[in-house]
């Protein structure tokens, strides 16, 4: 927004003056090859218009100039996290849906807390939430399931999850407004429990039957979108992060970023994928936004211009696709969610529309067929200069590393494994040794002149980028709980700056104007506690603590206050939210 | 009227590390019952089969003289299940799953009756076996497991009774299970063979006995030629006292006029299902009830009885 109020055309020609605001006295890390360190830096309109040491910089001083005196600090580009997801972390918590906040409510205690839900949220709307418990019931001798909540309240919806997850408990209304009736067909990967005779649901629904529930609720509230998407922001300002991109969006979602937007509080630019697939939330609006609706979005921190695919699955279910059978299995190697034909058609077609596709492949012969979707889209459309992304990249065939550089896709990857802790150890065990070897392969990538970058796909693993930074650079567990060296190679640390920084600028397709601290780049630089190049890395970089962001010319984060009730106080300061138990 | 099952039966062994699960792995593994049974279990680890025994061994199955498979369950169930009904050598006559001491055998439930399985699987029994001496005092991190084990179970053994004291037995019983529970008290895993396992043979025998550690297990057989109501049939089958611990066979609903449906209840699971294919005239039901040591088999007989449709 707060471009859209003074942004410089080609030829507006520059606001009168010398720089708005100058620091020195700094040990700057550029990421720029031809000059990697600098002590001091000239910021106007946004942009850097000087780097270089102290004396350079003065000359770019006068009486409006802001100075700031780094007095030593490291400080380097501020970093980019390319795949995360504070939506699905957070919001669910902050709908406002039932909870009956007990460790094991017996029906009696669910019965009064829905009673008492539906007295303070009076109407016919929604009664959704958790829990109930299948054990509580058997031993109240009480049937859980459709009659039983009719007993209660039948003239509006109501759905209850179990403790587990595992099924659902929907009353008739529930089950009328999803169209769920005796004839309803069991999706595959669940099903609707029934009476045997009559075949009438039993309002019961397990696994993937509830799906159905989900289908016919309304969306995820604004409110709660809203608040999980800002402190998402307001905690990656904090952690330094001035691009990231969050994957799946629907119409409701870009509507909440667009809401934070348009009050400036985006603090950093965000890239948002659109659902390609209704696997996590149905996408109403889909093919109006990527024929062009998307584009109402679209701002200097907001952009839709990516679509969100699910390849595959997980090692963990073993549902990822992999080109030879999994360990201690004669012929299984998971399976596609789509066909190779689909894959290439729309590859290609969103190509040709400008749009980036976001693969989730995490098994080496998703990123195969995915690598060979792009090879085909540039044969149809030459080479549009739309980068795509290979996302998580976990294991990747070694013939597969060059086609990164040749066909200009990001391979990112996701820190949940590469470090060693039970999860990591028993994931590799199920991968076999020769795959294992393979996992997580920053450095074949990037060997190999490719671009790899980082995403910390929150919740999956913690959302603070400073954790799998470390990891990146020792391959080590950063809290010292288990001693040993992961799989795969560590990178060297300038590397490792390099895919937090510039590689991310260049996954969102901005690398020309971001990314490195150069002159005539976004203005875009961190402040740290510690020197990373003055520290072992193991057990430190992790637990690094950001003291200034700033994004074009405009502090978003000020841990100490340093600038409070002045011109240049923060987006945000002093706190932020607590999402990770570990630090 | 014999019950022709072209699914093949499924028994869930549930229970915590040291309930007696592995004892009773390893005594169908090495037993001489004629059965074909698949055994899943988590690891080979902690089965002990003897070697002599063993045919052949490749990768996560192995083959055993007595027709009996064993195999570990990969992460992915439903692979290694499809793997088990897609066997050259023909498919098991029965499957044994046993869940690992931290795992939730809800999840096993809830995926043998995924509509991928429902022709080819059937869920015989879900059984959870508990130390009783360790059962008493379990740590709070367990609770939860502890209450999807025995919410999933048809029948609870509770084990090491000898070990431990009626007390305990009793407070198990209070502070856990539930009003109707089947629960068979034994000591090194003993579980009859054909409590574990509804082998169809076993139905067609009327006023079968056989003695298990001084317990008379038997059955009995009720029949008659008139249709009964579904609706009391349920009811009646949920009050069976307690020492009934399987009833099956075939009846006539009326709610089903031209269909026979098929009874199957374990312990306090009961399932009646429609049988495919049109009934021929008349409206002959039977049941088998099982249990243990029946002084009341007129009462029950009766109770059925109060279950036929007044014409």
């Amino acid at each position: 927004m707060s471009n859209a109020e003074n942004y410089r055309s080609s030829h507006t020609g520059k606001s009168a003056g010398k720089a708005d605001l100058v620091f020195l006295n700094g040990k700057i890390y550029t990421v720029n090859n031809s000059q990697p360190w600098v002590e001091a830096v000239a910021i106007k309109d946004g942009s850097f218009i000087a780097v270089g040491d102290n004396s350079l910089v003065q000359g770019h001083i006068d009486d409006h100039t802001h100075v700031v005196d780094l007095d030593g600090s490291f400080t380097m580009p501020g970093i980019y996290d390319m795949h995360t997801h504070p939506d699905l972390a957070l919001a669910p918590g902050y709908a406002g849906y039932l909870d009956v906040g007990l460790d094991s409510p017996t029906p009696e205690d669910i019965k009064k807390s829905i009673l008492n839900y539906a007295e303070l949220n009076p109407g016919d709307g929604w009664i959704y939430g958790q829990y109930f418990v299948h054990f509580e019931f058997k031993r109240a001798g009480v049937e859980a399931g459709r009659e039983w909540l009719d007993s209660i309240i039948s003239n509006r919806p109501v759905a209850i999850l179990d403790r587990s997850w595992g099924s659902m408990m929907a009353n008739s209304k529930a089950l009328e407004l999803s169209g769920i009736t005796e004839q309803t067909p069991d999706p595959g990967n669940g099903y609707i429990s029934r009476d045997s005779i009559t075949g009438e649901p039993t309002g019961i629904l397990v696994d993937g039957g509830y799906a159905m529930i989900h289908a016919a609720m309304p969306p995820t509230p604004m409110h709660a979108l809203k608040r999980a998407y800002r402190e998402g922001i307001q905690y990656q300002s904090g952690r330094g992060v001035v691009g990231t991109k969050y994957m799946h969006v629907c119409e409701h979602r870009l509507n909440a970023l667009k809401a934070i937007d348009d009050v400036g509080e985006m603090s950093l630019r965000v890239e948002a994928a659109i659902s390609w697939q209704d696997d996590i939330f149905p996408v109403k609006r889909r093919w109006e936004l990527i024929a062009g609706e998307r584009h109402f979005y679209r701002s200097a921190r907001l952009n839709a211009n990516a679509v969100k695919f699910h390849f595959d699955g997980t090692h963990e279910t073993q549902s990822s696709y992999f080109a030879t059978p999994y360990e201690g299995r004669s012929d299984w190697r998971g399976s596609l969610n789509l066909t190779p034909e689909h894959i290439a058609d729309m590859v290609a077609d969103l190509d040709r529309k400008g749009i980036r596709v976001v693969a989730h492949c995490t098994g080496d012969a998703a990123s195969d067929i995915f690598l060979d979707a792009v090879a085909e889209a540039r044969r149809r459309n030459g080479d549009q200069g739309i980068r795509h992304q290979c996302a998580h990249s976990s294991v990747l065939l070694d013939e597969n590393l060059p086609r990164f550089k040749a066909l200009n896709v990001t391979a990112e990857f996701s820190p949940v494994a590469w470090y060693p802790y039970p999860f990591s150890r028993a994931r590799a065990q199920a991968n076999g040794e020769e795959r294992s070897q393979r996992l997580f392969n920053f450095k074949g990538v990037l060997d190999a002149g490719g671009v790899a970058v980082m995403g910390t796909d929150w919740p999956v693993s913690n959302i603070n980028p400073w954790v799998g930074f470390e990891a990146m650079v020792t391959r080590q567990n950063p809290w010292q709980e288990d001693e040993g060296q992961f799989y795969g190679q560590p990178i060297a640390l300038e590397q490792a700056i390099k895919v937090m920084t510039i590689n991310g600028a260049w996954c969102m397709g901005i690398d020309h104007k971001a990314g490195s601290i150069e002159v005539g780049k976004s203005a875009d630089l961190i402040v740290l506690d510690r020197n990373l190049f003055e520290i072992p890395a193991k057990g430190n970089i992790h637990s690094t603590q950001v003291d200034l962001t700033l994004i074009e010319g405009q502090f978003v984060w000020d841990r100490h206050g340093r600038f409070n009730d002045t011109e240049l106080a923060a987006t945000w300061r002093e706190e932020l939210p607590e999402f990770c138990d570990k630090m | 009227m014999k019950i022709i099952n072209k699914e093949v039966p499924v028994t869930i062994v549930s229970g915590f590390l040291g309930s007696g699960k592995t004892t009773l792995l390893n005594r169908i593994l090495n037993g001489k019952h004629g059965l074909k049974i698949a055994v899943m279990v988590n690891d080979f680890g902690e089965i002990n089969i003897d070697s002599q025994l063993i045919v052949s061994a490749e990768q996560n199955v192995m083959s055993l003289a007595n027709g009996c498979i064993c195999c570990t369950v990969e992460s992915d169930l439903i692979e290694q299940l499809d793997v088990l009904l897609n066997l050259r050598e023909g498919r098991p006559d029965y499957i044994l799953i046993e869940t690992s001491g931290v795992s939730d055998p809800g999840r096993v439930v809830h995926t043998l009756r995924y509509p991928r399985f429902r022709e080819k699987l059937r869920i015989d029994s879900v059984i959870c076996m508990l130390d009783a001496e360790q059962f008493s005092s379990l740590p709070a991190e367990v609770e939860q497991l502890a209450m999807r084990q025995l919410e999933v179970a048809d029948i609870v053994v509770i084990n090491k009774a000898d070990l431990s004291s009626e007390e305990k037995i009793n407070d198990i019983k209070a502070n856990w299970l539930f009003p109707s529970a089947r629960v068979y008290e034994t000591s090194f895993a003993e579980i009859p063979f054909d409590l574990l396992i509804g082998v169809d043979e076993f139905s067609e025998k009327d006023g079968y006995q056989s003695v298990n550690h001084g317990k008379l297990f038997s059955s009995f057989k009720w029949e008659t030629n008139k249709p009964l109501s579904l609706k009391k049939l349920r009811v009646c089958l949920s009050n069976l006292p307690s020492n009934v611990y399987r009833v099956k066979g075939i009846v006539s609903l009326d709610a089903v006029p031209d269909q026979y449906c098929t009874v199957h209840m374990v312990g306090t699971r009961i399932s009646i299902e429609k049988l495919s294919g049109l009934k021929p005239s008349g409206d002959a039901s039977r049941l088998i009830i099982i249990g243990f040591g029946f002084a009341e088999i007129d009462d029950i007989k009766e109770d059925l009885s109060e279950c036929v449709v007044c014409i």
